[in-house]
């Protein structure tokens, strides 16, 4: 019974903050300054007409009144699933199609960099926490702290200039060689060369967090009364690390998980920037420095979503992992 | 667990030859390139992404590009001068009374479908933009009706106008569509028309057409072999999109792309010495200007600066004063410090590589740089430091000279021109607080006629006719970057579109110009030069076609000439795909193998675990 409630409670708070967030995601981009038109009027080139003007508003729908207008039209079409078509940046097209297309590149680097950074990141942590002081620890001690307070972008641009300026092993931008025309496995090869620097910089980036986190986490555990008590049942060392203190220092990792998702997504529009990797990150910058709203609304919904959906799974794992969160 | 630890010695093995594969990578990737039958592709690179190609819709510098290539004008711009050229009109004459102008059209064009380019093509085109009043073609449309344009042969086109005028020569910068596709689409599907490969193919009568479009990635232009002008040399022309220009700059040096332009002066210097590649400074085709607030609603003759008042200090409306700040700014010394040497100072309102038509001021007319000369005629008009601050007030003792000086944060040089001028004028007991603004509130404040300085730019057309309207006093609320008001010059406007013949429009614009330059509602800081840079070691045929002449740009050009010319250097022909490095297939499914085999033996490892971790 406890769990149930615990359970729809979360669910409940989660509804809310969506229904927050779907409010003000419309608004917020409302109050910037310059609507999509006037910004288009001073480009080069665009020589158009008040009238024009006018009438490219009503095109865009930027005509009726913000509130109720606009704003009820959003809620119902966002509640239907339909998320509108972009304006701006690809007219016509609906914003959930561009939007899957990019999602896909961007799901490969992010699924990939966060499992490595993760995987690399706690066994390091692990080494680390058991060796304590060693040589090892110490070396990946300093590199941690550097990395972890290192920004995506400035890291980003240190790894462009050394593999694509300096050895020129990997390419600068894109997603594919647009130039040729690869198949199977050269294909393959290709978008692995591409992805190649964004997922070191992001893998690199993350990857600090998770070995201090799970450094400091693993030597506190290692100082509990149980650790003791295994060792003086003579249990191997091997074990009381492996069965014992990695599995109760791995619990605050769990929360970092869930949680580091939301940067990890912050990350991937700086670092998908830096490389010009066509995947959502820069799909929303391009979106933003344009103004298209639906396509603006339609990612920062996503990533509001991705967000609190992570949280919720986060919660309830950390109830799974630990049964006293449940009744509390 | 000794099956485990044979497996982990497998994978640091494994390893151990993807690393020595690693530093062979060159030589991989160059022997694993796949395609045998060598496209000769040229690449360039841009930090301006796309949005459209609908004719009727551009409006980007990469879109235009890509519709100079895909499409033809009736008249192109010629190559040195940019003046009126043959193009799909081959020769044009126009009747006594000057109503009535009659076009041959070239029997040798072609659609990249196979139809026949006709006469009826292009008197569709124009009708529908001004039937449908249909984006930026309209103000090269003037005087006219969509009955205006008729075709009574497929060889002959005739455009009958209200007014005798010149616009049909300007040239009209209107790209042709084929009438056979576009026909039955309403107005609202020509608008939303766009690029769809398969669906809505790009069909123009250009030397290319694009057929492939990866959304903020890339596109690919396929060279039209049957293009009247002769077959390109190349077989695609690719453009990547980057999103700063250091990573652009990189692949031009790392040979991922061959071409590239509109970087910084830093970066631009940072190429030089690098080994094949060339760096060319293009035309000064735009300028930079700071504007002045010259809505005065007692005295204009726009309805909008009347109705909508101004907040614009009222010394501004002084031309005595605008003259002042002229004289106090240093127009050299912004070319050397913010362009990195990269520009021209700034004239007149009609930039330099229209050479036809800039007029440039003589001695007498210059106003050069001189603080002695600024304050003597600030001193002369009235304007005295009667509190002894530093900054002059309003004759009699008013409000004193402060200005709000607007500064875009969209660019990036602002802060610094910004200090620049703002250091000069104090010294002429001027006083400015400066404000940094996005464009769009920018816009708002320039719409309202609230502000005093603001600095922005302007790409201008060869023909100087619509950089010209913009000081009109009908533009004000428009296009006009002051709101400045002058009867004389609204009516030179119109007789330059009605001139009966190029030295009578040579002769008003020169005056146009020259009273923009006395009357200084705003100041042409500098005009900036077009940087780019190319691979010389790989293209040739780009340096000896430059549009215009003698300054002129390599790529990208008004009309497209080394689209044509553009050509890989040796027989062999070079394709630049891949050639940016990369690790092989081989090293690539190598790598894969060893992350594959260490996962497997650390599951392996566990299983082993479980008998001995009963304790």
């Amino acid at each position: 019974m406890g769990t149930q409630r615990y359970l729809l409670g979360k669910i409940a708070q989660v509804l809310f903050t969506l229904f927050f967030i779907l409010t003000f995601n419309f608004f917020l981009f409302r109050i910037m300054p310059g609507d999509p038109v006037t910004l288009l009027v001073r480009s080069a080139g665009a020589e158009l007409t008040p009238e024009q003007q006018d009438e490219l508003r009503a095109d865009l729908g930027l005509d009726k009144p913000i509130f109720p207008d606009q704003y009820v039209d959003y809620m119902r079409d966002t509640l239907t699933g339909n998320f509108g078509v972009s304006t701006i940046i690809d007219p016509g097209r609906p914003v959930s199609e561009i939007f899957w297309e990019r999602m896909g590149r961007s799901f490969i680097l992010l699924f990939t960099s966060t499992v490595a950074s993760i995987a690399i990141g706690t066994l390091m942590g692990i080494y680390g926490g058991w060796r304590r002081g060693g040589r090892v620890d110490n070396g990946s001690m300093v590199g941690s702290m550097i990395l972890y307070s290192m920004p995506e972008y400035v890291l980003g641009i240190l790894l462009l200039l050394l593999f694509a300026n300096v050895f020129q092993i990997f390419p600068t931008a894109g997603y594919i060689d647009p130039v040729a025309d690869y198949t199977g496995l050269a294909y393959v090869a290709d978008y692995l060369n591409h992805m190649a620097l964004p997922f070191l910089t992001l893998t690199l980036a993350y990857l600090g967090e998770y070995y201090l986190l799970m450094r400091s986490s693993l030597l506190d555990v290692m100082g509990e009364e149980f650790i003791t008590l295994a060792r003086a049942k003579g249990v191997r060392e091997k074990y009381v690390l492996r069965r014992h203190a990695v599995r109760n220092a791995l619990l605050p990792t769990v929360t970092l998980i869930a949680l580091s998702f939301a940067f990890v997504l912050g990350g991937a529009i700086t670092v998908e920037l830096v490389f010009t990797y066509p995947g959502v990150g820069l799909l929303s910058y391009d979106a933003l420095v344009n103004r298209d709203f639906p396509v603006l609304q339609g990612t920062f919904l996503f990533f509001s979503v991705a967000v609190l959906l992570a949280n919720l799974i986060a919660d309830l794992t950390y109830g799974y992992l630990d049964p006293r969160v449940r009744t509390a | 667990m000794r099956r485990a630890r044979r497996i982990a010695a497998l994978a640091v093995a494994f390893g151990v030859v993807a690393g020595v594969a690693l530093t062979n990578t060159a030589a991989f990737a160059q022997s694993a390139t796949p395609s045998a039958d060598e496209k000769v592709t040229f690449v360039s690179g841009t930090t301006n992404d796309m949005r459209t190609v609908n004719p009727f819709k551009a409006i980007e510098t990469p879109e235009y590009e890509v519709l100079s290539l895909n499409y033809d004008m009736l008249i192109n711009f010629a190559k040195d001068d940019l003046g009126p050229a043959p193009g799909l009109a081959t020769e044009w004459s126009q009747s006594e009374d000057g109503l009535t102008w009659t076009f041959t059209i070239r029997d040798d064009a072609f659609w990249q479908d196979g139809e026949q380019v006709n006469a009826d093509d292009i008197a569709f085109t124009f009708s529908r933009i001004v039937e449908f009043q249909l984006g930026s073609g309209l103000d090269y449309l003037p005087y006219s009706t969509p009955e205006s344009f008729t075709a009574p042969d497929d060889r002959t086109f005739v455009w009958t106008t209200e007014v005798p005028t010149i616009a049909p020569t300007i040239p009209p910068w209107i790209y042709i569509v084929p009438e056979h596709l576009w026909a039955d689409r309403d107005k609202d599907a020509m608008k939303k028309w766009n690029f769809e490969p398969g669906t809505n193919p790009s069909i123009g009568s250009g030397p290319f057409e694009l057929t492939e479009w990866t959304k903020g990635d890339s596109w690919t232009m396929t060279a039209n072999p049957d293009y009247w002008g002769g077959a390109p040399e190349i077989d695609e022309y690719v453009v990547r999109r980057f999103n700063n220009e250091e990573a652009m700059v990189t692949a031009l040096k790392s040979g991922e792309i061959d071409y590239l332009s509109a970087i910084g002066p830093d970066l631009f210097d940072s190429l030089e010495g690098q080994a094949g590649i060339t760096q060319w400074v293009g035309p000064a085709t735009g300028f930079v200007q700071m504007s002045m607030n010259s809505c005065d609603p007692e005295n204009t003759a726009s309805d909008f600066c009347a109705d909508t008042g101004s907040t614009g200090h009222p010394a501004l409306l002084d031309p005595v004063v605008r003259t002042a700040i002229a004289h106090a700014i240093d127009k050299d010394t912004l070319v050397e410090r913010i362009l990195g040497g990269y520009g021209e100072a700034g004239e007149t309102i009609v930039p330099p590589f229209a050479s036809q038509w800039h007029y440039s001021p003589t001695e007498d007319e210059a106003v050069t740089f001189d603080l002695a000369a600024a304050n003597a005629l600030l001193d002369d008009a009235g304007y005295a430091d009667t509190d002894g601050d530093g900054v002059r007030e309003m004759p009699g003792g008013g409000e004193p000279l402060d200005f709000r000086f607007i500064l875009r944060s969209e660019d990036e040089q602002a802060p610094d021109m910004g200090r620049f001028i703002s250091g000069w004028l104090t010294e002429i007991g001027i006083a400015t607080s400066s404000e940094v603004l996005t464009d769009g509130k920018l816009v708002n404040a320039w719409l309202d006629n609230d502000y005093d300085l603001y600095i922005w730019g302007w790409g201008p057309d060869p023909d100087p006719d619509f950089i010209l309207s913009t000081f009109t006093s009908n533009q004000c609320g428009s296009w006009s970057d002051t709101c400045y008001s002058n009867p004389e010059y609204d009516q030179l406007y119109t007789d330059q579109k009605t001139a009966s013949d190029t030295a009578d429009r040579q002769a008003i614009i020169n005056e146009m110009q020259q009273i923009i330059y006395r009357d200084v509602p705003e100041i042409v800081l500098f005009y900036d030069k077009s940087l780019e840079a190319y691979r010389s070691d790989e293209w040739t045929g780009l340096e000896d076609n430059i549009s215009p002449t003698p300054e002129g740009f390599l790529w990208g050009q008004y009309t497209a000439y080394t689209a044509l010319t553009v050509q890989p250097i040796g027989a062999g022909g070079t394709t630049s795909g891949g050639s940016g490095g990369g690790v092989s297939p081989v090293v690539w499914l190598g790598i894969l193998g060893a992350i594959v085999i260490v996962i497997a033996v650390v599951l392996l490892s566990r299983r082993g675990r479980s008998d001995e971790d009963a304790a």
